[in-house]
């Protein structure tokens, strides 16, 4: 009987979830790195007045990086612990590429709701529109979970790792990181919130989400 | 026959056309109302600008007709074109830096135009690495592809969204909304073979880099 692939993708949301769970070293990994590159951050402004624009490109440098720590793991682990052949022969490529991609937008958006109220508290922050505040993580991290996992696909097997990962990110995320930046510094009270930069966002994050599927077929069935 | 002929014509024609836009560049071009003879780094400008972006779209359209056919031929395409890009991409920041810090008074102050070519650096730069960090042919000629043809969908927001998030203290293009062209016609003149230039040297170049390998690959 032939699944359905939403089917295909709850499985493989928990089998990701399960490992996840099972090996905590990615999520420790994230996480750490998050707090750590916060405590730096606060400790070298020393509670002093910074503009809401710097503020709010250091929070999307914190999150972007600490995404870049965690989210590349997602093919890379199958690979050596030798179950991506597995994966191959029995998961239908979207199933795969859906199921990892919702795995890694659920990570994502739990580091944003860890990282974000430490942010607000250890910066002293005042959030003048909350909604548009979480709207933009959602969408930052639907674009971050998109990107990052074909992203992911295309590095396994490459003889360099460290950095590789965040090498290829950055280019395509720009588009999602300075909207990103300029939404969260008008919800810090800069002022200036555009709702074509939410629409502009959720738009390319459903391009990158479309070009993922697309593509990923090519690296999925090899000769 | 016609390939030979092309192959023979083509450098002899980029290097008589190269010397033309050169003479016209310094010979000819009047200075420019409020910029004067620093105008003429734009007619090296904005060719080199226009041939970065011309290579990163062969290099995705190489990249598709790899995944498409399988030949190497279009992988060695594809690569050969961004590599090409990178250098026009550099020379196109390096001379847009000194036309700024001349008129401007700044090298680098993220106008969209500067951030639009400092993204396509950083993909040239992320393309190349990741070639360089595949160790198997056939593996890096299929996920280059893939990542050539991923970052192609940035040029959307390079183009018509990053102008709107930031001023630009770029004038407006030759072409302006009106449909009209706005500019003295000796310049325009100039600025078009410049750029036919920079296009056949680019095109020169990169059959060039792959022709020798071509034959390397042959039984």
């Amino acid at each position: 009987m032939q699944q359905s692939i939403w089917q295909g993708i709850k499985l493989v949301f928990i089998k990701e979830l399960t490992a996840g769970l099972r090996f905590k070293a990615a999520w420790a990994a994230m996480f750490m790195f998050a707090l750590t590159t916060l405590a730096c951050v606060s400790m070298a402004l020393q509670g002093g007045v910074v503009e809401p624009r710097l503020l709010a490109a250091l929070l999307w440098v914190c999150l972007f990086f600490a995404a870049m720590a965690g989210a590349d793991r997602v093919f890379a682990d199958e690979d050596t612990a030798g179950t991506l052949l597995t994966l191959r022969i029995f998961g239908p490529s979207q199933a795969v590429l859906l199921g990892k991609m919702l795995y890694t937008l659920f990570l994502l958006v739990l580091l944003a709701m860890f990282i974000t109220p430490l942010f607000l508290l250890l910066m002293d922050v005042t959030v003048a529109a909350p909604l548009v505040l979480w709207g933009t993580m959602l969408l930052g991290c639907t674009g971050i979970a998109a990107a990052g996992t074909l992203i992911a696909a295309l590095t396994t097997g490459a003889s360099v790792h460290s950095g590789l990962f965040s090498i290829l990110m950055l280019p395509v995320i720009l588009p999602v990181f300075l909207p990103a930046i300029s939404l969260t510094a008008g919800a810090f009270g800069s002022g200036g919130i555009t709702g074509s930069y939410l629409g502009g966002m959720a738009l390319y994050d459903l391009i990158l989400l479309v070009g993922a599927s697309i593509l990923f077929d090519y690296l999925w069935y090899e000769d | 026959m016609m390939k030979v002929i092309q192959a023979r014509m083509l450098p002899w024609a980029v290097g008589l056309l190269t010397a033309v836009v050169i003479y016209l560049v310094f010979f000819v071009v009047p200075p420019a109302q409020g910029l004067g003879d620093y105008v003429r780094i734009a007619f090296f400008h904005i060719p080199m600008a226009w041939v970065s972006v011309l290579a990163f779209l062969m290099s995705a359209w190489w990249g598709a007709g790899y995944l498409r056919r399988q030949e190497m031929r279009a992988d060695r395409l594809s690569a050969a074109s961004a590599k090409l890009g990178l250098v026009f991409v550099v020379l196109a920041t390096v001379s847009g830096a000194v036309f700024s810090k001349l008129t401007w008074g700044a090298y680098w102050n993220w106008d969209p135009r500067q951030t639009t070519i400092f993204v396509l650096l950083l993909i040239y730069g992320a393309y190349l690495t990741l070639r360089a960090a595949m160790p198997e042919p056939r593996r890096r000629a299929r996920v280059t592809a893939v990542y050539a043809l991923f970052s192609f969908l940035t040029v959307p927001f390079l183009v018509f969204i990053i102008p709107r998030l930031y001023f630009s203290l770029h004038p407006s293009p030759v072409i302006n909304g009106s449909g009209s062209l706005d500019m003295d016609p000796v310049m325009l003149g100039t600025l078009l073979a410049g750029l036919l230039d920079a296009t056949l040297l680019y095109v020169w170049l990169v059959f060039r880099s792959v022709g020798g390998k071509d034959k390397e690959a042959l039984p």
